[in-house]
């Protein structure tokens, strides 16, 4: 019972933190039907930077966020419109894979050149730490975690609902030849929208640093699950991918109980497949899709 | 955006997914490496006797995935006959090394020792890094009848090929890495000894070995197994291993692990609360990062060790001292594996007072190595019919911060200590 319980919290705290690693996946796809493959490697990216940040300064890794977000918003931006508004229309989400793929290795290139391909991890004095709550322990760092993924996707549903950039992005997802015959500069809402997903990416990564070892191939270990989300979830909604996060995510910590690890890992694939046979839309997308 | 077309991109997405798993099992785990130049290795300068130098070939992968290890043992053959050569050579005579790259591949290695026994004429073959590389090549050398003492490949399988020629030159295979350790618990006083073990091994032949290996002795004295899980070798996260762990509040935690699963694994014991008597984990504790990683909570913990610049074997002093003048660094077990390669065919070829590529020869090195024991910087060697070394690997423990030899008595530099303290 201890053990059921111990599960299903550390699976919630789990689903928390893909929901973040996965929302800039899914909000690059829904406004310009970009498959971003190196998105996983700017979370290592952040990681890296969030534990140099730490170890040179001796300064919370939490407060390298207020570089990287800004940073990683301008590069999201830059991003955009230098290299993937290049690419034509026609064939954008096929070559989107091939540019970012191209992305992805340069990080992990470069992540090995400058910090060796040594296994890194931030030494924190609260690492080790965590809280009793009805017999169960959750760990400081695990909760850390998860509240960064909840504020920052709160903001980024803000963002997306309340302000006039989140409705012509919105407006850009959803129909972005309407959107630009009512006067929304769809270019630079593209650009701004990159952006938004790689500061989630910055987030994402300062919240894996937390709780991880990380090393420059780290990437291609989350790539496959963070895809494997946002199909579920509906591609191009935001909190259809923070829902299917949580279930796989729980699904994943329950499973591993009678299951073992090697097999609870596939319940990704098994559902990504279900989902594609029935439900190609994604589960929780859909509609829910097109309203976001 | 119409349904069909939504579907079209979902599938696309997900083959993308699918994509990214299998570039997950194409580029490996493995950390990026710098790429090293092929070609033939120089011969090592010196001064030594007369008449021709004697001829070792050796194949190595110095690019591809083994490329980081492959330039260790090569810096460490490298080392070696330098230093022979320095002091004397053998039978009186120079040694000349001549290495191939291979680029970690595997029929190419053997091609590469085809070329160096048929054309190139070597008197005497050293091995290649690793398992992989190992059996094609000692194949061919016993095609030969050539002698071959290889530095690593220490899985199971090299050993159950029928190879009647190979020597593995370190001092246990990947079972008998634990050995001391199971000899200590099992001369516990029954009522001290652990009731309770848990053991997490990654899905690998070497890290489950080791782990395996301590398990087969414990359960055989009556230590119950109370956790056995494997995971592939990409999980990242460990926690619900960590709670199964916990929830069986075993005595003792044994891990098959190599650098990362390590870390994490303890990390999300330590978060859980977990206190085990004993934490035994292999590779990742001797690693120079390891204590970094896990600050001031590595008190207690264990690692078997193959090698370590401290060791007290006679002629080990000299190769560390010997070593760090050639490379301004200690030596790590690549490079001590290939010197002990290197020492192990030396004394065989000063037992028998031969050194060349003659079947008569090779057979009498052969023979020579069987019969007898050789002292070397991992401790005295001998083996078994296969060519599994009969040692075991020295414990080490972190002992007020420091990772220091414990088992066995004659070896260590501090007394083992059980229970552990609190992490």
């Amino acid at each position: 019972m201890d053990l059921l319980v111990q599960s299903l919290i550390l699976g919630l705290l789990l689903g928390g933190l893909y929901a973040l690693l996965a929302a800039g996946l899914t909000l690059y796809f829904g406004v310009m039907r970009v498959v971003m493959i190196a998105h996983s490697a700017f979370l290592i990216l952040a990681a890296y930077l969030a534990w140099w940040f730490s170890s040179s300064t001796g300064l919370d890794p939490l407060l390298s966020l207020v570089f990287t977000v800004p940073a990683f918003f301008v590069l999201g931006v830059l991003v955009q419109r230098v290299l993937i508004a290049r690419l034509k229309p026609a064939t954008l989400t096929m070559m989107s894979v091939l540019l970012t793929f191209a992305i992805a290795l340069t990080i992990e290139g470069l992540l090995g050149f400058v910090f060796s391909g040594t296994q890194r991890r931030i030494q924190l004095p609260y690492s080790g730490a965590s809280l009793e709550v009805f017999g169960a322990r959750i760990a400081v760092v695990k909760l850390i975690a998860f509240a960064l993924a909840a504020v920052a996707l709160a903001v980024l549903y803000v963002v997306l609902k309340a302000t006039r950039f989140g409705q012509s992005l919105r407006a850009t997802i959803q129909n972005s030849e309407a959107a630009a015959l009512v006067g929304i500069d769809t270019k630079k809402v593209a650009g701004y929208g990159f952006g938004v997903g790689l500061a989630t990416a910055a987030v994402g990564g300062t919240a894996l640093s937390l709780d991880a070892t990380i090393y420059p191939s780290l990437h291609w270990h989350w790539i496959g699950p963070l895809m494997a989300i946002i199909v579920v979830g509906g591609l191009g909604s935001v909190p259809g991918a923070a829902a299917a996060a949580m279930v796989l995510g729980v699904s994943q910590s329950l499973l591993q109980i009678p299951m073992g690890t090697t097999w609870a890992q596939t319940i990704f694939y098994i559902v990504l497949f279900a989902t594609l046979v029935f439900r190609p839309h994604g589960f929780f997308g859909g509609r829910l899709a097109q309203r976001f | 955006m119409s349904k069909s077309t939504r579907t079209n991109i979902s599938r696309w997405v997900a083959l993308t997914a699918a994509g990214g798993l299998l570039a997950l099992t194409g580029c490996g785990i493995d950390d990026p490496s710098e790429s090293g130049e092929g070609g033939t290795g120089d011969g090592a300068t010196g001064t030594g006797g007369g008449e021709d130098p004697i001829q070792i070939g050796i194949s190595l992968p110095l690019t591809g995935d083994f490329s980081e290890p492959g330039k260790g043992v090569q810096r460490g053959y490298e080392a070696w006959a330098a230093y022979v050569n320095e002091n004397g050579g053998l039978l009186g005579r120079d040694v000349e090394l001549t290495i191939l790259d291979d680029q970690s591949n595997a029929d190419r290695v053997a091609s590469d020792y085809e070329k160096l026994i048929n054309q190139d004429g070597v008197d005497l073959v050293f091995g290649p890094f690793s398992t992989r590389l190992v059996v094609p090549s000692a194949q061919v050398a016993m095609d030969y009848g050539f002698l071959f003492v290889e530095p690593a490949g220490a899985a199971e399988e090299v050993f159950t090929q029928g190879f009647t020629n190979l020597f593995y030159a370190a001092p246990a295979v990947a079972q008998d890495h634990y050995d001391y350790l199971a000899d200590h618990i099992e001369a516990m006083p029954e009522s001290e000894r652990p009731k309770t073990a848990a053991y997490a091994a990654m899905d690998d032949p070497f890290a489950q070995g080791t782990a395996y290996g301590l398990k087969a002795r414990l359960e055989a004295i009556g230590v119950e197994t109370v956790v056995d899980e494997v995971y592939p070798p990409n999980t990242t996260d460990f926690s619900s291993i960590a709670a199964k762990i916990e929830a069986s509040d075993a005595d003792i935690i044994v891990g098959g692990t190599q650098y990362q699963d390590a870390v994490n694994l303890i990390i999300a014991l330590q978060q859980l609360g977990y206190q085990p008597d004993l934490a035994a984990f292999s590779t990742a504790p001797t690693n120079p990062e390891f204590a970094a990683a896990i600050g001031d909570k590595t008190e207690g913990i264990l690692s078997p060790t193959g090698y370590t610049p401290e060791s007290s074997y006679p002629t080990n002093a000299e190769f560390v001292e010997y070593f760090a003048e050639e490379y301004g660094t200690e030596p790590t077990e690549d490079e001590a594996n290939a010197w002990t390669t290197g020492q192990v065919v030396a004394a065989a070829v000063e037992g028998v007072g031969c050194a060349d590529p003659s079947p008569e020869c090779q057979g009498q090195l052969i023979d020579w190595l069987r019969t007898n024991e050789v002292d070397t910087v991992v401790g005295p060697l001998t083996w078994d019919a296969e060519g599994r070394p009969q040692g075991a690997h020295l414990i080490q423990q972190y002992v007020d911060g420091e990772i220091t030899i414990v088992l066995p008595d004659d070896a260590k530099e501090a007394e083992f200590i059980y229970p552990k303290p609190e992490w």
